[in-house]
């Protein structure tokens, strides 16, 4: 089964958890993860409880303990997914100390491998959420604005800054999104980590001109051809 | 058109053939549905609200439509016609291709600012009625790629673009104008024309001539 992104390092190989509250931890991974996959094969409006306690292999009764509907699940999953990604694409931008271009290619290129490396929550997040009812789009929308912060240092690199748009960071951030989608519907997340170098010009451009953006996109370690 | 108002048909001898009836009341359901669906949103809507607008029975919706998804995507395919016919007259064949571009991007803009229910049908409510019409809406902004390819032909840069170029584009704009739809700003799609204008051309001929070809055709 697939680890939800952030909690497969708390399940250490082994033995199966004991005490109550690794228990209850354990019982909340499963069901998100049955939620993240059933949702990823058939979309969030076939998918019932039913299935999900099944997929998790827990009872009605712990699914109602710890959510009240599958609405609720989602939105954990949601929730999980969202933190986990702003994480660790925050931590591979901070964490690379080379000019903002780097940074940038840092946090994308962490990004794309997070998705390729959990299709299901990334499907249930990007092509699904829109799709569960306001509160889930509503994530969605958190997500484009958490990550504009991380483009807005570029417009200090334009001499045009002044006549930017406001909303271009989050127009460019659903620019990438949306490519994502694309892979992720066509049931292609294998193929994601091969996007960095051109999502990564088009997320520079608009700042540093074709020139350099093109340049940037094609420096050492960004032409990642599979995982 | 998905919008208009269809009254009731008159009842006893009008004089119609029954495939007019029977394509009426298909146009009135679908025209029932895109009001339903104004009103509460995809999710919300039954076949009841659909019927009740419609002013035709069950059976008769069941006889014309599987269920709710169906019907939707009807709607959504009559609206994106109009919508590819309004481009297609806005680029006019004699114009340079930025011009006839954004002429495109104008019209669809111009028909969202208008149309705010519509909007929200093709842009929001799309995302919520299920895998088949979320991948149906990707296929449908994929067929403008083409169009927007062609301006690779405007200066040898412009030929090295990265492929996703195209998609990344229109996915951001897409994007954006979705979410003023759903956030009832639609009617204000048109103000925002000079920014895609300007965000559609800049790859294709630089960002300084594409800033000044979308302030002129704003003007």
């Amino acid at each position: 089964m697939r680890a939800l992104p952030g909690k497969a390092s708390r399940q250490p190989p082994g033995p199966k958890p004991v005490s109550r509250a690794a228990s209850a931890d354990d019982q909340r991974r499963r069901i998100l993860e049955a939620t993240a996959d059933l949702i990823a094969e058939q979309g969030f409006a076939e998918t019932t409880i039913e299935q999900i306690v099944r997929r998790a292999r827990v009872g009605y009764a712990t699914f109602y303990k710890h959510y009240v509907d599958k609405e609720e699940a989602f939105l954990a999953l949601l929730d999980a997914a969202l933190n986990r990604t702003a994480y660790v694409v925050e931590e591979a931008y901070d964490g690379e100390s080379g000019p903002w271009p780097d940074k940038v290619g840092a946090g994308l290129g962490a990004l794309l491998k997070l998705a390729a490396e959990h299709p299901s929550v990334a499907r249930a997040c990007l092509v699904e959420a829109p799709t569960a009812g306001p509160e889930a789009a509503a994530r969605h929308e958190a997500m484009l604005k958490r990550f504009a912060p991380l483009l807005r240092p570029g417009r200090e690199l334009n001499p045009r800054a002044d006549k930017l748009p406001e909303s271009l960071e989050e127009t460019l951030a659903g620019g990438v999104l949306w490519v994502i989608n694309q892979r992720l519907i066509a049931g292609e997340a294998e193929k994601l980590r091969a996007l960095l170098p051109e999502a990564l010009e088009f997320l520079l451009r608009p700042y540093v001109g074709e020139e350099v953006a093109a340049g940037e996109a094609a420096g050492p370690g960004r032409q990642v051809t599979s995982a | 058109m998905a919008d208009e108002e269809l009254g009731p048909l008159p009842a006893g001898r009008h004089g119609f053939s029954r495939e007019q009836v029977a394509h009426n009341q298909r146009e009135r359901l679908i025209a029932g549905l895109a009001t339903a669906v104004a009103e509460k949103g995809y999710r919300a809507t039954t076949i009841t609200d659909i019927t009740k607008q419609a002013r035709v029975s069950r059976r008769v919706f069941y006889a014309n439509f599987e269920g709710k998804e169906e019907c939707f995507l009807a709607a959504f395919e009559i609206v994106v016609g109009h919508i590819r016919e309004l481009a297609m007259e806005a680029a006019m064949p004699g114009d340079q291709w930025p011009a006839r571009a954004v002429a495109a991007a104008r019209a669809v803009l111009v028909f969202f600012a208008e149309e705010p229910d519509l909007a929200r049908l093709c842009l929001v409510e799309s995302q919520a009625a299920g895998p088949v019409v979320a991948a149906r809406f990707h296929e449908t902004v994929a067929e403008a790629v083409p169009y927007l390819e062609q301006g690779r032909e405007e200066r040898p840069e412009a030929q090295d673009l990265p492929p996703t170029t195209e998609d990344s584009t229109l996915g951001a704009l897409v994007l954006l104008a979705g979410r003023k739809a759903a956030a009832g700003e639609a009617p204000q799609l048109e103000d925002v024309f000079p920014e895609f204008a300007e965000f559609i051309l800049a790859p294709y001929i630089g960002a300084e001539d594409a800033a000044h070809v979308a302030r002129a055709q704003a003007a």
